[in-house]
């Protein structure tokens, strides 16, 4: 089975302090809630791919996208089925529909759809990057830092450890099931449902055994001992990271500006907006574009400051 | 060190005592291996000695436990950590961190130790266990063997004065065994550990270990030193169905004959060297029987390559056999040779990427998975995959049902391998409630109510206690006297030597061998059973050198 996990590749995306990287991605986040102009979320998309691409993780990033493009197909579709905003009609469908009127199907609306998938394939994109390149428990020692209670976060953590096995027990059951007669992908969906609830029943079953066994584990090497805890790997923020983590928020902060002065803003409906821009709008979008990618020189700067 | 007295524990969902009147007394620096029938009550006594009961697992409980002077009552698990290492028969449920550096550190984290102590206890503990490379390893990249020597390593961080092991090796294959049975000798052995082990497999340990304790049905039914147990008591250990190592049996036989070799071999070694005599004597050859009578070919593959799409890796490569009717083979190879890989393709689990495979004439890959379902039978490993039905009965007639049997024949069939199997009075019970014998019976029961005539087992005996090994071998005995055809993935040599016809020896995907066993399993080195190692050395004496078990020794003898 294919499966996708943090793996250490040592490329100096990896390298970044995960407070640096987690910056980058809370930018990329609030930008996609405060921007609406389709160039702009065009370019949040475009400037994860460099980072994907130094941090060298394409299969994984891959799948997730692919993922991503099924959804966005449907919110494509349906935003357009649904809102009947735009004027310039592409279809109109030859009934009536009650309040409604008749349903019909508008260039902005598709548009407008596509604007939303930009937003999210941004999200996911950033997201993969963090994922596949910041070690599980460094992302939880940075929740911890950030003053997230310690359990919460451990038991995030264990889920993550966990979810390779997950993965195999998925795998064994569904061989063991098959090979008693189990078709799953055969007959009507509510035969296709209850067939996996054999697979499901098992896989629950075994993990409630597991976690008892885990939490037995864990109580025998002093879990929750009350007199806190101490931890030993710690992630110190040197001059460099800290450095990242300011350049990681100064897209977020040129976004806020944006979003202040009204430039480059962006109208869907009734009519879609030209996306013709004035000549102090593009160098915005030049100047956001090297804030986005100042991840990267930063990366390799560290990497430099660290060898030395 | 430790002291237990008129200890009585029951779980709080059970009426029935999991350990009774225990008393037991454990010396500092002892090795201790504690063995029994499943639920006799070895989990149970490992939980008391770090305080799981009852702080973690709740009932009722009398008597007392003093660990290092500590009274388990009155002190938790959490501040025994310190005193005991407990350390679980699964590794993957063990292992909380990503990887083993972070891994080893836990518990000293939870203990609020300043960091340069952990680094210090880290390191000291990655070199006891010598696994100082694998310090920046995750853990999911390791192998079993790796695993549990992480979880070894993590508990001893805590420097503890008593490791408690709960069958540490049953998930293993037998070289990650090896490897950690020899850590733990090392451990009691140079650092004067107390270590308790529990262990199903007598031939691993039984050579290392001072004291030897059995439990069955809550007490302790036997307990002594080795030496005294395997050579006065060994009626005693037998009766109580523990699965003595081959070389032990042989010289207990022989003493019911009158031959008295003295001193209990433990060790093929000293087997040589106590048996010589004995061999010395032996003329004659070990009659074979005919295997197969090649009467119709019931699984054949051509020319078979797979390769697994996710990784690339080709995990078999040309791979031509044929199995007839009637046949019980084994396939046996190390770790990742293709044993597992293989044997999916008969059911088409897996689908050949390159040749061909045909199931009683018809390809495979003409047919259905559910429609092989009805020929090929198949058990995996874990009967806890197999469960999920609310009762019994439901869980036997699954197979059936998706193969669309009617239901008068559905129920006739239910009510015969009730029968067949003794379920009869679990039939409505909940499946995975049962014991693990239990388990194993519903699960084979489940796959051969549809009465298939070739039956695949992947490694269906690991972990798994000498008496039901047993009973699942009689249970394949009734089913091959059907004229129907085992195939066996196993690691076990004496179970093979003792029950197969042939062996088929896999490596890096290919066939190395395949012939008879006495021709594959003699002078194989790490696939020979003991008693052939033994008969080896005696071969100038004119010994057959393809004896493998020993009924077939004391046959020539």
């Amino acid at each position: 089975m294919r499966s996708f996990r943090y793996r250490d590749r040592g490329t100096p995306v990896h390298r970044l302090n995960p407070f640096g990287k987690l910056a980058w991605l809370g930018s990329i986040i609030a930008l996609t809630l405060i921007l609406d102009n389709p160039v702009f979320l065009l370019l949040l998309f475009i400037s994860t791919l460099p980072v994907v691409r130094a941090a060298r993780v394409w299969s994984e990033w891959r799948s997730s996208i692919k993922f991503t493009a099924y959804l966005c197909a449907a919110i494509i579709l349906i935003n357009a089925l649904v809102s009947s905003n735009g004027a310039t009609v592409l279809f109109a469908f030859p009934f009536q529909m009650p309040v409604m009127g008749t349903p019909v199907i508008t260039l902005e609306a598709v548009f407008y759809g596509a604007a939303m998938c930009l937003r999210l394939l941004a999200i996911i994109s950033a997201f993969a990057v963090i994922t596949f390149t910041v070690h599980p428990d460094d992302l939880m020692l940075a929740m911890i830092k950030v003053k997230l209670p310690y359990k919460s976060v451990l038991v995030t953590s264990l889920s993550t450890r966990f979810i390779p096995t997950l993965i195999d027990d998925t795998q064994r059951i569904t061989d063991v099931q098959r090979s008693r007669g189990l078709e799953l992908d055969k007959g009507k969906l509510t035969h296709r449902i209850r067939s996996r609830a054999s697979i499901v029943t098992a896989l629950l079953s075994n993990s409630l055994d597991r976690a008892v066994q885990v939490a037995e584990a864990m109580e025998s090497r002093a879990f929750g001992t009350g007199r806190g805890r101490t931890f030993y790997r710690d992630i110190r923020l040197t001059r460099t990271d800290t450095a990242t983590v300011v350049f990681a928020l100064l897209p977020f902060a040129l976004g806020i500006y944006l979003a202040v002065t009204g430039y480059v803003r962006y109208q869907y409906y009734p009519t879609a907006q030209s996306i013709a821009m004035s000549g102090f709008e593009w160098s915005l979008l030049a100047l956001m574009a090297v804030l986005l990618l100042m991840i990267l020189p930063l990366a390799y700067l560290k990497r430099r400051v660290d060898l030395d | 060190m430790i002291k237990i007295e008129d200890l009585t524990f029951s779980y709080s969902d059970t009426a029935r005592p999991s350990l009774k009147g225990i008393n037991l007394k454990i010396g500092s620096g002892e090795f201790v291996l504690v063995t029994g029938p499943s639920g006799g009550g070895k989990s149970s006594l490992c939980r008391c000695l770090n305080g799981l009961i009852p702080h973690f697992y709740g009932g009722e409980i009398a008597g007392r436990v003093s660990v290092g002077g500590m009274d388990t009552l009155k002190h938790s698990t959490k501040e025994l950590a310190t005193r005991v290492g407990m350390v679980f028969q699964d590794p993957e449920n063990q292992l909380v961190s990503m990887d083993v550096e972070r891994e080893i550190a836990f518990g000293l984290e939870n203990l609020a130790f300043p960091r340069d102590l952990i680094a210090r206890r880290i390191e000291e503990s990655l070199d006891t266990l010598g696994i100082a490379g694998l310090r920046y390893r995750q853990i999911h990249e390791l192998s079993g063997g790796e695993k549990q020597k992480v979880a070894i390593a993590s508990v001893l961080a805590l420097h503890p004065d008593i490791l408690v092991l709960d069958e540490p090796t049953s998930e293993l294959d037998p070289k990650g065994a090896e490897e950690v049975l020899s850590v733990v000798t090392r451990l009691n052995d140079e650092l004067g550990l107390t270590v308790i082990i529990v262990e199903h497999r007598l031939d691993r340990v039984l050579q290392y270990v001072d004291r030897l304790i059995v439990l069955s049905e809550g007490e302790i039914a036997l307990d002594g030193g080795v030496g005294d147990i395997v050579s006065r008591r060994y009626q005693e250990l037998s009766r109580l169905g523990i699965g003595v190592p081959p070389l032990l049996r042989l010289v207990n036989e022989l003493k019911e004959r009158g031959i008295d070799v003295g001193q209990v071999p433990l060790t093929v070694k000293e087997g040589r060297a106590v048996l010589d005599e004995v061999f010395q004597k032996v003329r004659g050859e070990l009659a074979l029987t005919g295997g197969s009578d090649g009467s119709r070919t019931l699984v054949e593959t051509k020319r078979l390559y797979y390769t697994y799409p996710e990784t690339g890796l080709t995990a078999l490569k040309n791979v031509s056999l044929r199995i007839d009717e009637g046949e019980f083979v084994a396939i046996m190879g190390r770790n990742a040779s293709g044993k597992s890989t293989l044997v999916k393709h008969f059911n088409r689990l897996l689908e050949p990427t390159k040749g061909k495979v045909y199931v009683d004439g018809t390809d495979t890959g003409k047919a259905t998975i559910a429609e092989l379902a009805r020929q090929v039978g198949f058990v995996f490993q874990n009967p806890n995959d197999h469960l999920f039905a609310d009762t019994v009965e439901e869980e036997i007639s699954f197979t059936m049902k998706n193969l669309g049997f009617d239901r008068a024949e559905i129920e006739a069939r239910v009510d015969r391998m009730l029968a067949e199997f003794g379920l009869e009075e679990y039939r409505l019970r909940y499946p995975r409630s049962l014991s693990g014998g239990e388990k194993q019976r519903v699960a084979l029961a489940s796959v051969l109510a549809v009465r298939p005539r070739i039956l695949i087992l992947d490694e269906p005996t690991r972990g798994m206690e000498y008496r039901l090994k047993c009973e699942l071998m009689r249970f394949l005995k009734e089913y091959r006297k059907l004229g129907n055809t085992v195939v066996l993935v196993s690691h076990d040599v004496e179970l093979v030597a003792e029950y197969a016809d042939r062996v088929i020896l896999l490596s890096e995907g290919k066939i190395v061998v395949d012939g008879e066993k006495h021709e594959v399993m003699s002078r194989a080195l790490l696939f020979s059973p003991q008693i052939n190692r033994l008969a080896q050395a005696f071969a100038r004496y004119g010994v057959p050198g393809n004896i493998l078990t020993v009924d077939e020794a004391l046959a020539i003898l």
